[in-house]
């Protein structure tokens, strides 16, 4: 089967830096957050860029995909199978508990994405956006509906879960199972999902949705199931993300989950093309990576003071607005604009000045 | 390949009818009372003057507004509030007057969209449902499958099984094909947008022809085009006729080219019918000249 070739390889590439740089807890730290945030912007370029539906609330599904995994892999904490050996036992019940979330989000993304996806434009965003809020608001009062949940019979079950979210709080003592090789393999799997979609006869069809709508539905596109199809993927990938956040962070609250988090996938989407894969790429690496670049610099010109350094997250959207507006303003298409990076690498080698707009 | 029409749907009735289709916004008249049927092998035109209401017939054929009366009824079946995917795949395709290609997708890609693949769902429909009526096990089972059936496309495009690789070639060469019909094999690889205009107009026929039409709807194909390229356009709707048996309807404002190749004329104005017939009588109509050659003759601009 030569399609799972790239699969093989990506296995093999990763064990070995999982082998080679594994050791260093800021590395793994560092790239399991910039591996998170390629899932989210990734799966967001589906349905933002590639179907062309603005949504704004890809948070929420992450939110959703953390707090099902996290919790679940709180109650499995003590279980283990035991033919299985502690560590695989534990990776088999961590990978589970990422497709449980990831599923659970997808559903979500099913129910929100259905009455949604008919609106356009404007309106499809401020519905996303107010999803996404409801969905953390839900889990800030996650204490309160568990013990409204308790007496209820037939609910009691779910509200025990529920409860385990801890309200405002948060969920913290989630075995930290992930690693490395678990957040960039779930990178790989989305990358190249994006990539293969692409040059399906159904990515076309999500891109003619993007292009025209009316044409679209006019050449026998059933529109409203393409896109609400492509939400739910995105969503499920989004709840991955969020999974995988879960079980490398010391604590999961609703304060990780806002509009800002939201906001920032979107600003990687969109900042790296709408529509270029590579694009969402490069711009989630590189913003994910400039908070931590800024907060060493800062350390370095506050000589040592750690005051300044903390600083950084508070200005991190002053920064991302200027620089959105910065490549709004130079290069509206974002960088790549709706191509991948192999596509303008082959136009510039050919030097074809003609951009078309 | 596509050139195999579907199949006629009702053994002798026409492919489109509209009986009496009405069309308001709030109260504005914008089409009255339309009536007219295609069937296989015909080649009608549909005039009047700006604002005559031509395209708005169209749309009320298609599905884009649906009729505030009267009814659409395509290969047999009643089509009133349908959506215009679902009119399309009935058999009724269409071009737009202001191009509506998917301008940053190839001339390839334009017309692949349109290509309906044929293929199954991986686990038979009728037995899913039965799943679903059964015990809880058994539902979940179902659903398991019913969105795994949903989702087939994506899990396809994701391993690039052997059929769907099978399956996305065929329907490049199908799309080849009606490229090459259209006089457009050159520009397969070229972005719709950087097509010259008549290329751009010749494409748009191409992607309605990808969904199998048995009617083709075609506004003012000719615009915009050169003297010669209207008459080869002539030429070609012909024998697009001929070679894929369709019923057409062509809106035009070049009086020439109507007249040169319909058969039989529908005249709009505000809305209303003012006359049908054969082109050389619907010439001499008086009202006719009154309304769309007399009153505005700058239209053939």
């Amino acid at each position: 089967m030569k399609s799972f070739l790239p699969v093989l390889a990506a296995v093999v590439v990763l064990a070995v830096l999982q082998v080679t740089l594994g050791s260093s807890p800021y590395f793994v730290y560092l790239a399991s957050l910039v591996g998170v945030n390629v899932v989210l912007a990734v799966s967001l370029n589906i349905i933002n860029g590639m179907t062309g539906q603005f949504s704004i609330g890809h948070a929420g599904f992450m939110a959703v995909g953390a707090y099902v995994s996290g919790t679940t892999s709180l109650l499995l904490k003590d279980d283990q199978l035991g033919f299985l050996g502690p560590v695989a036992s534990d990776q088999l019940f961590f990978v589970v508990s990422l497709l449980l979330g990831g599923v659970i989000a997808g559903v979500f993304g099913f129910i929100v994405g259905l009455p949604s996806l008919r609106l356009r434009g404007d309106y499809l965003a401020i519905v996303t956006l107010g999803f996404g809020e409801i969905f953390r608001v839900v889990i800030q009062n996650s204490d309160g509906i568990a013990k409204g949940f308790a007496g209820v019979p037939g609910l009691s079950l779910l509200g025990s879960f529920i409860g385990q979210f801890g309200g405002a709080l948060g969920v913290s003592g989630v075995p930290q199972h992930s690693s490395f090789f678990m957040v960039w393999f779930w990178v790989f799997l989305v990358v190249l999902l994006a990539k293969r979609l692409a040059a399906s006869s159904h990515g076309r069809s999500l891109k003619a949705i993007r292009e025209d709508e009316v044409a679209a539905e006019a050449m026998g596109v059933d529109t409203t199931s393409y896109k609400v199809r492509a939400f739910v993927v995105s969503s499920f990938f989004a709840g991955i993300a969020g999974g995988l956040f879960a079980h490398f962070v010391p604590i999961i609250n609703p304060g990780s989950f806002t509009f800002v988090k939201s906001m920032e996938v979107v600003v990687m989407v969109v900042a790296g093309g709408l529509g270029s894969t590579t694009g969402a790429i490069v711009a989630a690496v590189l913003l994910t990576l400039l908070p931590e670049g800024l907060r060493s610099l800062f350390l370095e010109l506050g000589g040592g003071d750690a005051s300044l350094a903390q600083k950084v997250d508070q200005i991190r959207m002053p920064i991302y607005g200027v620089l959105l507006v910065v490549i709004m303003l130079t290069r509206s298409q974002g960088i790549f604009g709706t191509h991948e990076v192999w596509e303008l690498w082959g136009r510039w080698k050919k030097r074809a000045p003609a951009q078309p707009t | 390949m596509s050139a195999v029409a579907p199949e006629a749907s009702t053994a002798a009735g026409p492919l489109l009818e509209a009986k009496q289709v009405s069309i308001q916004f709030g109260g504005l008249t914008a089409l009255s009372e339309f009536s007219l049927t295609i069937s296989r092998g015909e080649l009608k035109g549909l005039i009047g003057p700006n604002g005559a209401g031509k395209t708005t017939a169209f749309n009320a054929l298609t599905g884009v507004y649906p009729p505030t009366s009267g009814e659409v009824v395509v290969a047999g079946e009643r089509v009133n509030g349908m959506r215009p995917f679902q009119i399309n795949r009935l058999g009724l395709a269409r071009t737009f007057q202001n191009i509506r290609l998917f301008k940053q997708l190839t001339a390839l890609d334009n017309v692949r969209i349109a290509i309906v693949a044929d293929s199954k769902p991986w686990f038979d429909a009728r037995r899913v449902q039965g799943l679903k009526r059964g015990g809880l096990a058994q539902r979940a089972v179902g659903a398991a499958l019913d969105a795994t059936n949903n989702y087939r496309d994506w899990w396809r495009a994701f391993l690039r099984t052997e059929g769907f690789l099978a399956e996305e070639a065929a329907l490049t060469k199908q799309a080849e094909a009606l490229l090459s019909v259209m006089g457009l094999s050159g520009r397969r690889d070229e972005l719709a947008s950087s097509l010259p205009y008549g290329e751009q107009r010749r494409l748009e026929v191409a992607r309605a022809l990808g969904t199998r039409p048995s009617v083709l709807l075609l506004d003012e194909p000719a615009a915009g085009m050169n003297t010669r390229e209207k008459a080869d356009l002539m030429v070609l709707i012909r024998q697009l006729r001929d070679q894929f048996s369709l019923g057409i309807l062509v809106i035009e404002h070049d009086m020439k080219l109507v007249m040169g190749i319909c058969e039989h004329l529908t005249v709009l104005d505000h809305g209303e019918t003012i006359a049908r017939g054969d082109p050389a009588s619907v010439r001499k109509d008086p009202k006719v000249i009154e309304a769309y050659l007399g009153e505005a003759p700058a239209h053939a601009a």
